[in-house]
């Protein structure tokens, strides 16, 4: 199930607010377990016994681990055990088929291909369960006492299938002990519908443009203006559509009672790749930077092992976002580029005009998500190709009305992509009658995503019989 | 938003909350959330579930089945969520409201419609990639095939609403290339000895002139604009057309048709239909029969006003789509017509079956029972016609298959 779905918006969420709040406090892990997993098994029931399996063998690991930590051994045992474990799991599932694809161009070898269906949030949940017993052998984070507080933890359908990364020590405590009131409540509904109106009115108005430009076949080539349009549609749709998401996990975190950290911090205004990955997906980089970067020596081992570490890590963070080796390539991109960063650009881009800042940024961005988007390697030169060569012309006449009929969409998601909007509401939030606006806005939000969302059913059928 | 570096203080951030705490109207969004969510929850369980959708012409989910099988391989989940849209509550309402919110956004044509001056609703043009080339292919190798080839053959296409209406279209809109296909079309067809009925300056002259050759709210030209394109036809092979005079116009309003429905603009004003009737046309002179599959039915009217009771009014003309459907009218002059067609036929008919004795349609869409060559070698029709509206032909994937 999704969030922008009109089944989780009138049936799942009213249902699940009204038993929540209705079950006394004891209960309330119980409920959101059950209802986690009817969320989690929607459209595949099977994988909910995959969900028992992971939240079973990570609270017996976190158990053994807490066992023997007098016992360095074994206590280191137990971790590597279930993490091989957790990372096999994830493996099974995501990479079977590229392992195997890559294993068939050896000439000898002729594996079939197995089809196996990735399931939705593994590499979001096996990230935060591998948190949990990492951080409970550091120390980090007390051993879950209770099962169903752990599965609670694990499958917590805010951030299950599209994240924030909640690490289990950023939540312990709540998991426990937290106290529902209507301000955090009210505050989940204004962060819901931001990430709403992003999901639905921005990010699905420049899917239709991304598909329009790069999804249909036989039309005339749209400029070089018009491919690097495409990316900017593209690059608005994946933070729209990513950082909506987060919003509406944090927002109905709030209406549960609790608070997840900001996963997104208006990247695009970023004055440097390193600062870009500091406000992009926070959650991923910093899960990265705990379990991976620091525990392999990070900078503290000369420059040369910082470089492999680097590397290391960036080539996970491809891997991690989608089984194809374009996202190993673009992992790497940003991987060399944050090193070239540190190690010589930094002193030279400090000196350039902020606006040449930006522009460097957003140039390297805009190249990220069309090595990210095109995942046939030929797609992806004829884009790059498309997007430095005039010999096919400027824009093309329906690209540009695409461009102009989307115009005031794009101005929004231009300014939404900055702090604006939040400045001003700072500045306001104050002012007596701020409910008004408030109350608006979520009300506007609500009518027209509800309004988009019935739309996208609405197919008639005018060809069978006129 | 503040977060926490250490949230193990689970309960310090109540007291960022405690400052708005007294002011009730700080909690008005999240009445308003809970409010809705609830009221369009409860409104669902008490909607009636219909089985069918008029506008959308198409069955409805029904609830799903709650087998085992179909719980745990998922399909509930997803017929449930087909079905939860399908039966929202006052959909339609949603529907138009979302087409008037692109409107102000300045995204006329969200849903492949343009909202039009005057009240049309008129498609977009149609994509670049499309089937025109393969469809007169098609229609060549059928004129080459020797049952065929000693029969004169027109091909006669009615021009895009957009292309002829041009001057009703939104300021941001992509071209018509109606201009880029005719020419390719007559050249590719003249080559091959069939002669083109191109209707592109007789229309766009008539429109100037004050003619509604087209439906505001349905892709189908009008019955004024089937009429111009049959005295065009007559002329080119040198008939005498039917008066006007010799008909007696009927006007019923009502009309919502296919561009109407489709782009959820449910403000727009309905057409008016025009049936034109020519009064002297008895049992005596003139039959219809309808053919589907194995199953032939005679009329004695070319005119279905049971259909006026409908939205789409326009199956009023011959009863609609049918695989065969043949006219006889003893009374005029000219022998045998085959048609091979599209719906833009169904309104011109009546007109040709003015001129000619015998006057077959064969609908490619829904006629699979013999080749059309076969029907040819049996009636030795005088004259053919291939009869579609370009934006038809464009996306047609039956033509293919003429023999």
């Amino acid at each position: 199930m999704v969030f922008s779905s009109l089944v989780f918006l009138f049936a799942y969420l009213p249902i699940t607010l009204l038993i929540y709040y209705i079950v006394p406090r004891k209960g309330r892990n119980l409920f959101l377990f059950f209802i986690n997993l009817v969320f989690y098994g929607w459209g595949e029931p099977m994988l909910v016994f995959l969900m028992l399996f992971n939240v079973l063998f990570n609270y017996i690991g976190g158990w053994l681990v807490d066992k023997y930590r007098q016992d360095a051994k074994k206590k280191k045992l137990f971790l590597v055990l279930t993490c091989i474990l957790d990372i096999g799991i994830l493996a099974v599932f995501k990479y079977t088929g590229m392992i195997t694809d890559t294993l068939n161009m050896l000439p000898f070898l002729n594996i079939p291909n197995l089809h196996i269906s990735l399931p939705i949030g593994i590499s979001f949940y096996t990230f935060q369960t591998m948190s949990y017993v990492i951080d409970v052998y550091r120390d980090d984070a007390p051993v879950s006492k209770s099962f169903i507080n752990f599965g609670t933890y694990l499958a917590l359908f805010p951030q299950l299938i599209a994240g924030p990364i909640v690490r289990y020590r950023d939540v312990a405590d709540q998991m426990i002990n937290r106290r529902e009131t209507l301000a955090q409540f009210t505050k989940g509904v204004k962060i819901f519908c931001i990430g709403l109106g992003k999901k639905v009115l921005i990010a699905n108005q420049m899917g239709i443009i991304t598909k329009a430009l790069f999804e249909t076949t036989g039309v005339e080539p749209h400029g070089i203006l018009g491919t690097w349009f495409g990316i900017a549609a593209y690059t608005f749709q994946i933070y729209f559509d990513f950082s909506g998401y987060s919003d509406m996990a944090c927002g109905l975190g709030n209406m549960l009672g609790f608070e997840f950290l900001k996963n997104f911090n208006y990247p695009y205004i970023s004055k440097s790749i390193t600062e870009f990955w500091r406000r992009w997906h926070i959650s991923l980089s910093t899960w990265f930077k705990e379990y991976v970067y620091i525990p392999l020596g990070g900078n503290r081992k000369g420059v040369k092992r910082q470089i492999i570490n680097l590397l290391i890590v960036w080539g996970l963070t491809g891997l991690w976002h989608g089984a194809a080796y374009n996202f190993i390539f673009w992992g790497l991109f940003y991987g060399l580029l944050l090193i070239l960063e540190k190690f010589v650009l930094k002193k030279f881009l400090d000196k350039l005009p902020s606006v040449l800042q930006h522009v460097y940024t957003l140039f390297i961005v805009l190249i990220g998500w069309t090595l990210f988007y095109f995942t046939d390697v030929n797609q992806l030169f004829a884009a790059l190709s498309d997007m430095f060569n005039f010999s096919k012309g400027i824009i093309s006449d329906n690209t540009l009305n695409l461009f102009l009929s989307n115009l005031p969409v794009l101005i929004v998601a231009g300014i939404a992509s900055t702090p604006l909007g939040a400045c001003v509401y700072n500045r306001f939030k104050h002012v007596k009658f701020m409910w008004v606006a408030e109350t608006l806005f979520v009300a506007a939000v609500l009518f027209l995503s509800t309004a988009s969302l019935v739309d996208q059913s609405y197919n008639p059928f005018l060809y069978f019989r006129f | 938003m503040t977060h926490y570096a250490n949230s193990k203080g689970g309960r310090h951030y109540a007291a960022e909350y405690r400052d708005n705490e007294n002011s009730v109207p700080a909690y008005l969004p999240a009445l308003i959330f809970v409010g809705f969510i609830f009221t369009m929850a409860i409104w669902f369980l008490f909607n009636p579930k219909l089985d069918y959708s008029s506008s959308e012409k198409r069955n409805l989910q029904q609830f799903p089945e709650t087998s085992v099988n179909n719980i745990t391989s998922g399909k509930f989940g997803k017929e449930f969520e087909t079905y939860f849209a399908d039966h929202f509550p006052a959909r339609n309402m949603w529907v138009g409201a979302n087409a008037y919110a692109s409107l102000l956004e300045g995204n006329n044509g969200a849903k492949d419609v343009y909202n039009c001056k005057y009240g049309y609703l008129i498609n977009k043009p149609v994509s670049e990639d499309n089937e025109i080339k393969n469809n007169i292919d098609a229609i060549v190798d059928f004129k080459n095939l020797d049952a065929v080839k000693n029969t004169p053959m027109s091909v006669m296409l009615a021009p895009s609403t957009g292309y002829v209406c041009d001057d009703v279209l939104p300021s941001i809109h992509n071209e018509y290339k109606d201009d880029k296909y005719f020419p390719e079309i007559t050249s590719t067809l003249s080559q091959n000895g069939i002669s083109f009925v191109d209707l592109r300056d007789t229309f766009k002259s008539a429109y100037k002139a004050g003619s509604q050759l087209y439906y505001r709210t349905d892709h189908h030209w009008t019955t004024r604009g089937a009429y111009t394109a049959y005295t065009r036809f007559c002329s080119s092979l040198g008939i005498t057309p039917a008066k006007e005079s010799v008909f007696n116009i009927e006007h019923y309003g009502g009309f919502y048709g296919t561009t109407y429905s489709t782009s959820g603009f449910w403000l727009t004003q309905p057409d008016d239909i025009e049936v034109w009737n020519n009064k002297s046309n008895t049992a005596d002179n003139l039959h219809m029969k309808i053919t589907e599959g194995t199953e032939t039915k005679d009329y004695d009217s070319m005119f279905f006003y049971n259909h006026l009771e409908e939205d789409d009014k326009y199956p009023v003309f011959i009863d609609g789509n049918h695989a065969y459907t043949e006219i006889t009218n003893t009374k005029a002059e000219k022998g045998t017509l085959l048609v091979i067609k599209d719906s833009f036929s169904h309104s011109i008919a009546p007109f040709l079956a003015e001129s000619y004795k015998k006057v077959i349609l064969i609908d490619m869409r829904y006629f699979k029972t013999e080749n059309v060559s076969a029907v040819v070698q049996r009636e030795k029709p005088d004259q053919l016609l291939v009869l579609y509206g370009i934006d038809n032909l464009a996306n047609d994937t039956d033509l293919v298959w003429l023999q």
